[in-house]
């Protein structure tokens, strides 16, 4: 019970707390300006402005800046050397070098893009004191004459909440069943079957228990797919119905794989040693963090043994882009395919677990 | 003398226990080495490459089919479709087949010409985190050539050289450099931590599993005679085979990655090899505080599932720490893997002196000691608690 309750209850919120920053703000860098001009000192100004990055201490050597990195008080440095204002004034192109800590992907994409951006806007107002133009507005078209924007389609602020959760509620599903399951029919391999009616098939016993979890798992469904996220104001732009249309034949395809591989847990502990640690390939295999489309061949077959891979993809199309089911009919269709064949699975293992208990 | 002697019957008699049930094996080396296969082939290329997008071209000139070209050109995206229009192009995102699309609206090549600065623009599913930021990153390229292509066509129309109107084009020239991982390489951004951190959930698993099930199964009281009574040396005979196995594997994961992968390690394999073995005696030791301080199997082995998995996203290798909540901050001292991490980015990754990391394998050598605290503990519940079904 607390493998189909509290656990679906608690983690969905932990996590989400974790994660409920969304993004990395004010990474902490280092400023080496041996230029120590005008130009290098406006640089440094506006990139400290900027909100990804804050410039935590000014240097005056590589050296110091270095041991600031190391002692991990800095992920990055930013360096202008001091030939900066000269090759600026005599119309050079001028190099300022940034080094940052690979120890998170965040800090390099923080302090590229702050630093990226307040290049771009310098660059634009040196070429407009330049050019000497006689209208602004001529300035602005010869500094860039095509314009770009990117547009999020689903997840704007590109934020790690509304990237990982989704995921991480669906899959907690998938694993928490996979736990509950197994434990509870290890601890009915290990107190003999109470049941003890030698006539009932595998297929009666795969029907009634699989609707009795259906039943306890609908309410959770509900909870942690639509409680959580509203309650961290994370982006929900699902269709009630597609939702729930979705859900049912991946909540099925969970529960008669759950119980297929049930069979195989003969104490009830075993059931966490077996399924707790699979949470993490099984994030990995669905494509959410690492592209489906560079997953080699192989895995890509092994992942589609599992109901969390399409249920992962099916519910953030309908939870970020508002996809219908007909948008994701692959997904929709793979479910069912599960479903069928891991009802077929459960049914069988059930008879042969049952057959050999009683003969 | 004595507790040598019992010290050998109990770890002889725990080999037996390994050896005769499958499940220990099966968690201490072929989950992980299955995890550690997954992983290493998984991300095998390193950085993705050919991630799916397509364009919708309304404009159609030479000066758009020019772009398109270079943006299939770029290393991480692959064009696979055309679309009419951004109707159907979104569609295409929703269903899943492309990551995102650039559009170029119809008049973009009139504007150009006519100095009327015209937008282009390119739209992104950042459900797909990492799918989303490489696609963004190559298209803002793409876009910022064009830019520079044509301002610069028109400067050097003027009698500009191509080093005066790259000068005054961009003045300030931004040189990156990614320390420790040059090549933006996933593999090795990801992999240096998900083993360890594999290994360091099913160890602590197994520990709570394997002194708990002494209680259920009844042995508890023949366990601790074969230790003349002695909780320590109980614990020591059974926790060293399982140390013992683990640790060979903690060993070869270091060197499948560090000398068959050729992951950066600057201060040398052995630095590695020790915050691998620290770790896993860390982590046995919080799987034994945890069966000491609820000796019922299914609640120290609920907690320890919830430390080991909640471990993979605390310890800040996937999402910095410097993200997260002040409390979350402080939180993340108490998981073994966090230290681990910590080490790894200062020794291996980016190769600073032993003396930066001294805190995080003290850190971990702490963790070692929490077993003192629940051993009292243990032993009394070993001797008197019935398990409850």
């Amino acid at each position: 019970m607390v493998f189909f309750v509290l656990v679906p209850l608690g983690y969905p919120l932990l996590y989400t707390y974790i994660y409920s920053q969304e993004v990395v703000r004010e990474i902490e860098v280092a400023a080496c300006d041996l230029s120590n001009s005008k130009e290098s000192r406006k640089f440094l100004r506006m990139a400290d402005a900027t909100p990804e990055i804050t410039i935590q201490s000014y240097c005056t050597d590589m050296l110091s800046a270095r041991t600031l990195m190391q002692q991990d008080k800095v992920k990055g440095i930013i360096y202008i050397p001091e030939e900066f204002s000269n090759n600026l004034n005599n119309s050079e192109q001028a190099h300022i070098s940034i080094y940052c800590s690979m120890a998170s992907l965040f800090y390099y994409k923080s302090i590229l893009v702050a630093c990226t951006e307040t290049s771009l806007a310098m660059n634009k107002n040196i070429l407009i004191s330049k050019l000497g133009a006689s209208t602004e507005r001529q300035a602005e078209v010869e500094s860039s004459p095509l314009l770009s924007e990117a547009i999020g389609i689903a997840n704007p602020s590109a934020g790690f909440a509304n990237f990982v959760i989704p995921a991480i509620l669906i899959l907690i599903l998938q694993q928490t069943l996979l736990l509950g399951v197994g434990m509870r029919m290890g601890s009915e391999h290990e107190q003999g079957y109470q049941l003890h009616k030698k006539n009932i098939y595998g297929i009666a016993q795969v029907v009634g228990r699989s609707t009795a979890y259906l039943t306890i798992y609908i309410p959770v469904t509900a909870y942690v797919l639509c409680v959580v996220p509203a309650l961290f104001d994370l982006s929900q732009l699902s269709n009630a119905l597609t939702l729930v249309m979705f859900m049912l034949p991946y909540l099925l395809a969970c529960i008669f794989m759950a119980m297929t591989l049930g069979c195989f847990v003969w104490e009830r502990e075993t059931a966490m040693l077996l399924f707790v640690f699979t949470s993490v390939p099984f994030l990995f295999l669905s494509g959410i963090s690492w592209p489906e489309s560079a997953v080699p061949v192989f895995w890509k077959a092994v992942s589609c043994i599992l109901p969390s891979t399409f249920g992962i993809n099916g519910f953030v199309s309908i939870n970020e882009t508002g996809a219908s089911l007909n948008d994701i009919s692959f997904e929709y269709h793979a479910l069912w395919i599960q479903c069928c064949i891991y009802f077929v699975t459960a049914c069988v293992t059930t008879n042969i677990r049952y057959r050999r208990k009683y003969s | 003398m004595q507790s040598a002697k019992a010290f050998r019957r109990v770890f002889a008699r725990e080999a037996r226990i390994i050896f005769s049930r499958p499940i220990y094996l099966m968690c201490m080396v072929v989950a992980p080495l299955c995890t550690f296969v997954l992983f290493a082939t998984l991300m095998n290329a390193g950085l993705p490459v050919e991630l799916p997008v397509a364009v919708v071209d309304a404009d159609n000139s030479s000066t758009t089919r020019k772009i398109t070209r270079n943006l299939d050109a770029m290393q991480q995206i692959g064009i696979i479709a055309r679309y009419a229009d951004t109707e159907r192009a979104t569609d295409a995102i929703r269903r899943g087949d492309i990551y995102a699309f650039y559009y170029f609206p119809e008049g973009t090549t009139e504007e150009l010409l006519s100095n009327r600065q015209p937008t282009i623009s390119f739209y992104i599913n950042y459900s797909y985190l990492a799918a989303g930021s490489l696609t963004y990153r190559d298209m803002y390229i793409t876009s910022l050539l064009a830019n520079a292509a044509v301002g610069q066509a028109a400067l050097m129309a003027r009698g500009a050289t191509k080093r005066e109107s790259e000068a005054l084009l961009q003045p300030i020239v931004i040189e990156t450099h990614a320390i420790g991982n040059p090549w933006l390489n996933y593999s090795i951004y990801l992999n240096n931590t998900l083993f360890p951190g594999v290994l360091s959930l099913l160890t602590i698993l197994l520990t709570a599993f394997s002194i708990t099930s002494e209680i259920k199964q009844s042995t508890a009281q023949q366990w601790l005679e074969s230790a003349n009574g002695s909780i320590a040396v109980a614990l020591a005979g059974k926790l060293l085979p399982q140390t013992v196995i683990i640790s060979l594997v903690a060993i070869f994961y270091n060197i499948y990655l560090y000398r068959f992968m050729h992951f950066p390690i600057h201060d040398g394999i052995w630095s590695m090899i020790a915050a691998s073995l620290l770790m896993v005696a860390a982590s046995q030791s919080l799987g034994t505080f945890l069966a000491g301080l609820l000796p019922s199997p299914r609640w120290s082995m609920s907690i320890a599932s919830l430390w080991g998995v909640v471990s993979f996203s605390i310890s800040g290798f996937s999402f910095p720490i410097e993200g997260m909540s002040g409390a979350i901050q402080t939180a993340t001292n108490l998981f073994p893997l966090r230290h681990y991490f910590m080490i790894y980015c200062n020794q291996a990754l980016l190769g600073y002196p032993v003396a930066e990391a001294a805190i995080h394998y003290a850190a971990l050598l702490t963790f070692c000691i929490l077993p003192f605290f629940t051993m009292r503990q243990l032993k009394k519940a070993l001797l008197t608690y019935p398990y409850i079904r």
